[in-house]
Parts: C-alpha cells; sequence; structure tokens
C-alpha cells in the first residue's frame, strides 16, 4: 500500500484537519469505547465490529495510519510517508472527536473512501488510496465504520504535511482526479464464480495491491496497459515485483497456495523471508485473514493475463 | 590437561571464536554468508512443505529446525564491518545493520529462539503447531529482513 499515490494520502490528513476539526467536546466520541483492538466484542454491535475487522485488515489500514517506527498508538496516524512531492503525515483515525474522526458519520467515511473527499468537501492528496476504495461495498464501508468507532480514541493533533510548493495547492488535486480518478463500485463479472470475485475484489478494491505493484506514469496515474506487473520505481524508489503471472518475470510458477502460504507467512516457495514493505503488508492485514480470503487473492492473481517486465 | 595441549585447546578456540581475526576477504565472507541463509531458507522451505500438506514428513522437520538454529548460532560472526552494499554490489546487506548493532543483535536472538521453539514443538509432531511456529519463525526473519536487507533488484 505504499505507492506514489500515497504520496498525496498525507495531505488528505491536513485537510481533515483544516476542514473536519471544528469540533465540540474534549471526550471520545465512541459510545462504548471497547478496548480490544480487533474483534467483536459482544453486546449489540459485536458482529458489525468482527465483519468490520475482515475489512480493517483487508484494506491494510493500519501501517499507515500507525507510526509503528515511533512507537505511536495504533490508529493515531502520524507516520511520514516519503516522496517525492514532499513527506505526507498519515492521519489520526481514531475515533476522538477532537483530533481524530470522532465526528465523522458513516456518510463522511463513505465520502472519504468513495470519492475522495473530506467531511467539508475538499480533496484528498491519493497517497490515500481512495482511487482503490472507491470499489468498497457499502455494507464494507459501514462495518469498517463500526469497527473503527470501537476503538480506542487517541488524543493526538494532525501534524501538517510537508510538500515542496506547486504540491500545496489542493485545488490542482480536482484536474488530477479528472485524469486519474473514476469514481464506482466494484461491479462483479457474472462469469466468474464467488471465489474468482472475491478474489478480484480483494485485490483490486481491499487490498490495493496495484497502488504499488502497478506502474505509474509522469503525474502519478496508474498505467492501465500494465495492471500489477511491477514497477522499478515504487515507493522509496525502491522496485516492486511483478505479480502477474508471468512464468519468469512475475510469479507465474507460484501454485495457489504458494501464494496463500506467503500471504500468511510472508515465506516465499523457496523459503525466503520478505522484507520490505510487503511484511507489514502481512503482518497488519493478511495474515488476520481467512484461507479462504487468501486463496481467493491467489486464484484471481493466477488468472491474471501474464505481462512481462518491469 | 598439560601445558602444551592447553595452549593448543586455547589457540584453537581463540580460532573458533574470532574469525575476524582471520581477516578473511569480504567478498568471500559474503559468498559464505548467502549460502548460508540459502541453507536456512532451504530448510524453510522444506518445513513449509510440510505444513502447506505437499509432503507428509513431518518426521523430518526437527532436522529441520536443528539446522536453522544452527546456522542462526553462525549470524553473529558473519556480519563484519565493510561487508555491506555500499561496497559490495554482491550483497543485500544494508549499512544500517552496523549502524544499529543492538536491534541486529536482538534480531538474531530472535532467530536463535524461535528456531529452539521450532525443534521442540517439531518433536510433538503436531502438524497445525508446527505451522503456527513457523510463522514465528517467519516473522523473527522478517524482523532482520525488513530493516536490514534491500529489495531485491
Amino acid at each position: 500500500m505504499t505507492g506514489p499515490g500515497r504520496l498525496f494520502a498525507g495531505l488528505a490528513a491536513v485537510v481533515c484537519l483544516a476542514a473536519g476539526v471544528s469540533a465540540s467536546g474534549p471526550r471520545p466520541a465512541a459510545a462504548q469505547a471497547s478496548t480490544q483492538p480487533a474483534g467483536g466484542a459482544d453486546g449489540g454491535g459485536g458482529d458489525v465490529v468482527a465483519r468490520g475487522t475482515v475489512v480493517f485488515r483487508a484494506a491494510g489500514c493500519m501501517s499507515c495510519h500507525t507510526d509503528s517506527k515511533n512507537l505511536g498508538r495504533p490508529l493515531a496516524g502520524g507516520r511520514p510517508l516519503i516522496t517525492p512531492f514532499g513527506t505526507f503525515y498519515t492521519p489520526n483515525i481514531t475515533p476522538d472527536r477532537d483530533t481524530g474522526i470522532g465526528n465523522w458519520s458513516v456518510a463522511d467515511l463513505s465520502r472519504s473512501l468513495h470519492e475522495g473527499l473530506s467531511p467539508a468537501g475538499s480533496h484528498y492528496y491519493p497517497a490515500f488510496p481512495y482511487t482503490s476504495y472507491t470499489g468498497m461495498t457499502d455494507q464494507d464501508v459501514g462495518d469498517l465504520w463500526a469497527f473503527l468507532m470501537a476503538q480506542p480514541p487517541v488524543i493526538q493533533a494532525n501534524r501538517p504535511h510537508e510538500l515542496s510548493l506547486p504540491f500545496r495547492f489542493r485545488a490542482s488535486l480536482g484536474v488530477w482526479k479528472g485524469l486519474f480518478f473514476s469514481a464506482g463500485r466494484f461491479a462483479p463479472d457474472p462469469g466468474r464464480d464467488a471465489a474468482w470475485n472475491r478474489g478480484a475484489y480483494l485485490v483490486q478494491v481491499m487490498g490495493h495491491c496495484g497502488e504499488c505493484h502497478t506502474p505509474r506514469g509522469a503525474l502519478g496515474g496508474l498505467d492501465g496497459d500494465k495492471r500489477l506487473a511491477g514497477t522499478a520505481k515504487g515507493p522509496d524508489g525502491k522496485k516492486v515485483p511483478n505479480i502477474t503471472p508471468h512464468p519468469q518475470d512475475g510469479i507465474g510458477k507460484w501454485t495457489e497456495s504458494d501464494i496463500s502460504y506467503f500471504l500468511k507467512t510472508g515465506i516465499f516457495p523457496d523459503g525466503d523471508a520478505a522484507g520490505g514493505a510487503m511484511v507489514e503488508v502481512i503482518e497488519d492485514g493478511t495474515s488476520f485473514l481467512d484461507d479462504s480470503d487468501r486463496s481467493a487473492i491467489a486464484r484471481y492473481l493466477l488468472d491474471l493475463p501474464p505481462i512481462a517486465g518491469p | 590437561m598439560n601445558k602444551f595441549s592447553l595452549a593448543v585447546t586455547a589457540g584453537l578456540l581463540a580460532a573458533a571464536v574470532s574469525p575476524v581475526f582471520a581477516a578473511d576477504e569480504p567478498l568471500n565472507v559474503i559468498k559464505y554468508r548467502q549460502n548460508v541463509m540459502k541453507a536456512v531458507g532451504g530448510h524453510t522451505g522444506a518445513i513449509a512443505a510440510v505444513v502447506k500438506g505437499e509432503v507428509s514428513f513431518v518426521g523430518d522437520v526437527e532436522a529441520h529446525a536443528r539446522g536453522i538454529n544452527a546456522m542462526s548460532m553462525q549470524l553473529g560472526h558473519l556480519f563484519p564491518k565493510g561487508t555491506d552494499n555500499g561496497a559490495f554490489k554482491e550483497t543485500r546487506a544494508l549499512p544500517a545493520i552496523w549502524e544499529d548493532m543492538g536491534k541486529f543483535d536482538a534480531a538474531v536472538k530472535g532467530l536463535q529462539a524461535e528456531s529452539a521453539k521450532m525443534i521442540e514443538v517439531a518433536q510433538g509432531g503436531d502438524v497445525a503447531a508446527i505451522g503456527a511456529q513457523l510463522q514465528n519463525l517467519g516473522t523473527a526473519c522478517g524482523a532482520c529482513h525488513k530493516p536490514f536487507r534491500a529489495e531485491a533488484q
């Protein structure tokens, strides 16, 4: 989930700050502040929160919104995302009313994920991958909202982004969105079975795999002809591997269980263990999913057109 | 033990304990280190095949765990200064290792502990338990690979 696109996300935080944080009372929002970070503590909303946990893990919210390197509190933001455009600091998404998203309604969350807009209507930088999340089902957004509101609120003000001059102007994001962003829910392919469609949804929308694994053009838009074919210049200028089933360049020699097992443990088919950005994707995200979801991802990836490169 | 054999023993011990003094060629150390890492990967991949149910050789897991544990004991002396990827493009070892030796040592100890635990778990012969421990072992590998290893090029 690190991507040039991500660069922009940080600004989103600023937007939140500027916009949503007029706020009132100093106390936490969540009605019943469950201290369990995950799982469905019962009592009415249990099921919803449990479903929201799955959404939360599949969407990989944790890694970017937690400054784990500096022992930051979960989801309180502040993690720097260093990009060619400057440094973004991710926003606090705990339910604190003043510094987090405690005042957000489900509709507010939906607008941010589906349209890349803050509650006040400002554009978010696409470092926040709404370009993928726009496909989320309304059910999943509602469940995610319930999960987030059940987390412990943390009082931590968002840190303003440090962007180089031309990128400080959020208005230009409207133009960028006009070029590279099309809002719309995921449309299942009726010609495929449920597992394939689940895999497609997890890869394209929730997992937002393409934000890192698909190469980008000069203006930061994804190259649609090379979906998931990897890039030599990913986040932090690092190489990101090709995950299409190309036999030499991609994962064409992996089996479904190889992929599924890798997403659970970070262990490659040859016994090597992952390093790099994928570690947090696995440790904060895919390792928490059900085997059936990991298999669905594998199934979908192996069914993609093989593409050479990068 | 007489004085002579004492001296010989001490000499041998010193040789065994302080390979740094041998001043091996950095490139040779890098090559050696990579072979050790491949051995660890080979054993890990073998255990993973059992966990995934691809093969039924549960009885072999303990030996693989012992292999990983034995290799993990070498790691402390396989990273002499000057064998980073700034000095040699043949390696992916980042200079960050030598900038934060405390963290590096802790990560090595983590692998030693998790592989020792794997030996114990393997003796129980329960594939599910082995799978759970392999996940911990993989996390221990990642604790070094993430901060201290460059992406493959």
